[in-house]
């Protein structure tokens, strides 16, 4: 049986270092990757083949990254099959096998301590506000690791009002009436609401709303929080557009619109600073993690960080994913500018594609 | 050198450029009206000699289109120098008086067919004519050009005037051969336009449809489907959807004297156009048993790919592509590093130049391309087939390495299965020009035909 000790451990003086509010310096951090990288080796064998066929480093930038859909093959986790009390599934379309990201009582407690330290910096910056999610409920979607995420942030403002639901296809969709109905709800003069929901219910629910000419004013000082992609479930909108129909739909200010980056693997998850002009003064999203986890951009074709303005794909290398492994490889496409990122979207490739879907018709 | 490329064409005004339906109106316009008075009077002998030419201007080295063609088609297309020469010597070769002859027999049971009405030795007590529509609209893929040029050849050997329209960035070498064929004849060149704009843009396309006869596209299943749902109901439509092919080598093939050449000949087929066609090969199985023939044509395949990336470069992908290789190997490294006996990757180092996955599962996998190719060992090709059942309506070419005297069995198993075209490994992505296109007529969907009983 593993003896979680050293995690257990680990988890404790990460959780006694995101209370703290200080930052890492980059020795710092990297000794406690370096650390943390060994104990995960020990206990989890496609990690330790992965870094045993690789030469031994001494920095925390080389460590063997796991890409991301290994999660979907392997159990990567230190936690034994009977601690396994909570797992996370990726979000893709029910016909792809989705990652498994376990979690017990205690690496749910450092998740839960990253989350709120840094939403509440980014997000609420410590107003109080009333919560209003898209998704489904964590009763509908059990699994979800943003669902659960929505549900923690709100419980401490008094719950956070789901208005999504799952049907029996297993899709996500918004009770649009319930939404239509929400600004009723809210008695003039009250919190600020803080909307969140992914980018495809944003476009099921603008969608709407726009046929039926419906606008929604949300109360002053209103918030509104979008992550993720599409995954086949909407038609896709160019993240300037989806704002710009944010801001027309909702009354909210393009700085009220704040963007997560998250995934179902990590334990920690990135905000957009809201701080970014590109060369023409248009706005960019820039993105940033806790001081606990750091994302370095890699040039796909030298597997070697890309330098500041160059397009490279994600590696992040999350502390509070002290249970399963640290080091993450992404299949997101970003811009490194200095240790903030910019999101490249893209369209998701297609599990089948054969020459003619490459390119065809576009 | 001292040509430049004139603006005969749409394409010609760079990617900038925005057109309007009435652009579009009048340019259809006029290629029907030069078509009646250029092209439909025109008979198949001049017609041949006309292309014949162009691809014998393509084969001179100092032809300045080809040269403008090979000196600007890596930064245009992405593809490098090297392979854009192979590609298109090998289509132009093939494009000649004889070969022409053998497709319009072929397609048409009498060179003249298209011409008046004549009959075969088979055809008693009358004569047909067949007569090609008066304008085609070709909805281009993109990926590689030689479908579309090929596409260029059957219209004018129908006489149809034609509208080419290329994905974004796409339309370059097809539109340097419509230069060519300006060149040879101006009168020709004319009844052709090319231009190339992001699909999807209905109010162009609706009109493009709307003077078109007939409308050929490329794409994916999805796509076609959108198309054809738009089109007028008396315009016809030939699509033509996701296709993937994969080599077959048998233990004899591998073991055999030619090994060497057969490595070489295999490269042949994931180098040509980095692999971007539909006839390129996805995988190659390799039959095998307890002697690892399939790790060795594996490791074999690699060595070969990484010398040839000296001579013929792969070239420079775009990041997402790029992204795609990457990704898939960081998987098969865990993969490769925790199960080594079931999976091992060869890879080109610093680059994503070139990349060979070894594995044992016969399931068909979709390759990233762009030189990325996967070496499965198998027992059997019933095991090939079982495990490519999911793309079996799909499967357009299977490249072959066997004996002599294994051939003609293994033919029959593919043909049955489904297979609509199977040649010898290193000629996949080089098809006669009799060559049907997925396992369909060539000029025969074209042309409406006229019966005259006698």
């Amino acid at each position: 049986m593993t003896d979680l000790g050293i995690f257990d451990d680990f988890a404790d003086r990460l959780i006694g270092l995101i209370r703290s509010g200080n930052g890492l310096s980059d020795d710092e951090f990297g000794a406690l990757a370096l650390e943390l990288h060994d104990c995960q080796r020990g206990t989890i064998g496609p990690l330790r083949s992965l870094a045993g066929a690789r030469e031994q480093v001494n920095q925390w930038r080389e460590l063997a990254a796991m890409p991301a859909a290994m999660f979907k093959e392997l159990e990567l986790t230190s936690l034994p099959p009977a601690q396994r009390d909570h797992v996370f599934h990726s979000s893709g379309t029910t016909t792809q096998a989705s990652s498994r990201h376990y979690h017990n009582e205690d690496s749910l407690r450092l998740y839960e301590a990253s989350l709120l330290w840094w939403f509440g910096r980014n997000v609420t910056r410590d107003e109080a506000m009333c919560f209003v999610s898209l998704t489904p409920p964590v009763s509908a979607a059990p699994n979800s690791s943003l669902v659960h995420m929505f549900e923690r942030v709100g419980l401490e403002s008094g719950g956070t009002v789901f208005l999504g639901q799952v049907d029996a296809g297993g899709a996500w969709a918004v009770e649009f009436n319930r939404l239509v109905e929400l600004p009723s709800g809210i008695a003039s003069g009250s919190k600020p609401v803080l909307l969140l929901g992914t980018a495809f219910s944003f476009v099921q629910v603008l969608d709407q709303m726009k046929a039926e000419r419906i606008e929604l004013a949300l109360p002053e000082g209103s918030r509104v929080m979008e992550t993720g992609g599409y995954k086949g479930r909407s038609r896709v909108v160019p993240k300037a557009e989806l704002h710009l129909l944010i801001r027309s739909c909702f009354g909210v200010a393009g700085h009220e619109i704040q963007c997560e980056y998250g995934m179902s693997e990590l334990s920690s998850q990135a905000y957009d600073t809201g701080r970014g002009r590109d060369a023409e003064g248009e706005e960019m999203r820039l993105f940033r993690f806790p001081p606990w986890a750091r994302a370095l951009v890699i040039s796909p074709e030298s597997g070697k960080e890309v330098a500041d303005g160059e397009i490279g794909l994600l590696r992040i290398f999350d502390l509070a994913n002290v249970y399963s492994v640290m080091a993450i490889q992404t299949e997101d496409l970003a811009i490194r500018w200095g240790d903030e990122f910019e999101l490249i979207g893209r369209e998701p490739m297609s599990e089948a594609r054969g020459c003619s879907l490459m390119s065809v018709a576009d | 050198m001292n040509f430049e490329i004139p603006n005969y064409f749409l394409a010609d005004l760079g990617p900038e450029a925005e057109f309007t339906e009435n652009m579009i109106t009048q340019a259809a316009l006029t290629l029907r009206s030069n078509r009646e008075r250029f092209l439909a009077v025109r008979d198949t002998g001049a017609i041949i000699r006309i292309i014949s030419r162009t691809a014998d201007n393509w084969l001179e080295d100092d032809y300045p289109i080809r040269e403008i063609t090979l000196e600007k088609g890596p930064a245009e297309t992405g593809f490098s120098r090297a392979t854009i020469q192979a590609g298109l010597d090998h289509f132009f070769e093939r494009l000649n008086g004889e070969t022409l002859e053998d497709l319009l027999h072929q397609e048409l049971g009498h060179l003249k067919r298209l011409d008046g009405p004549c009959a075969s030795r088979w055809e008693t007590g009358k004569e047909s004519m067949a007569s090609g529509p008066d304008m085609i609209t070709h909805i281009a893929a993109g990926n590689i050009p030689i479908p579309t040029m090929f596409s260029i050849v059957l219209g004018l050997l129908v006489r149809s005037a034609q509208f080419i329209k290329c994905p974004i960035g796409s339309s370059f070498i097809p539109r340097m051969f419509a230069h060519s064929l300006y060149d040879t004849d101006s009168k020709i060149g004319s009844c052709i336009e090319v231009a190339e704009w992001k699909g999807g843009n209905e109010a162009l396309e609706d009109t493009l449809f709307r003077h078109s006869e007939c409308v050929t596209a490329t794409g994916s299943d999805k796509s076609l489907d959108v198309i054809q749902h738009r089109l007028p109901a008396k315009t016809r439509f030939l699509g033509y959807g996701h296709q993937v092919s994969f080599g077959y080598v048998t233990k004899e093939a591998i073991s055999g004297y030619k090994a060497k050449r057969l490595i070489r000949d295999a490269v042949d087929d994931v180098v040509a156009w980095n692999q971007l066609g539909c006839l390129s090969p996805h995988i190659f199985y390799v039959e095998d048993d307890a002697s690892d023939w399939a790790l060795m044509f594996a490791r074999k395949l690699a060595e070969e790919l990484e010398r040839r990336e000296t001579a013929d470069p792969r070239g420079k992908i775009s990041k997402e592509a790029a992204a795609d290789i990457a990704s898939r190997r960081a998987m098969y490294e865990v993969r490769a590093a925790h199960m080594p006996n079931s999976s091992q990757q060869w890879c080109s180092e610093g680059s994503t130049a070139w990349t060979v996955i070894y594995e044992t599962d016969t399931l068909f996998q979709l390759s990233c391309l762009n030189r990325f190719i996967y070496v499965k060992s198998t027992p059997n090709l019933e095991e090939v087939l079982k495990g490519a059942e999911m793309v079996r309506d799909h499967v357009s070419t299977v490249g072959i390495a066997a004996a002599e005297d294994e051939k003609e069995d293994i033919v029959k198993r593919l043909a049955r299965w489904g297979a609509t075209r199977i040649c010898p490994i290193g000629r996949m992505q080089k098809p006669p020009l009799t060559w049907r296109h997925d396992g369909r007529p060539l000029l025969s969907d074209l042309v409406r035909w006229t019966d005259w009983e006698q």
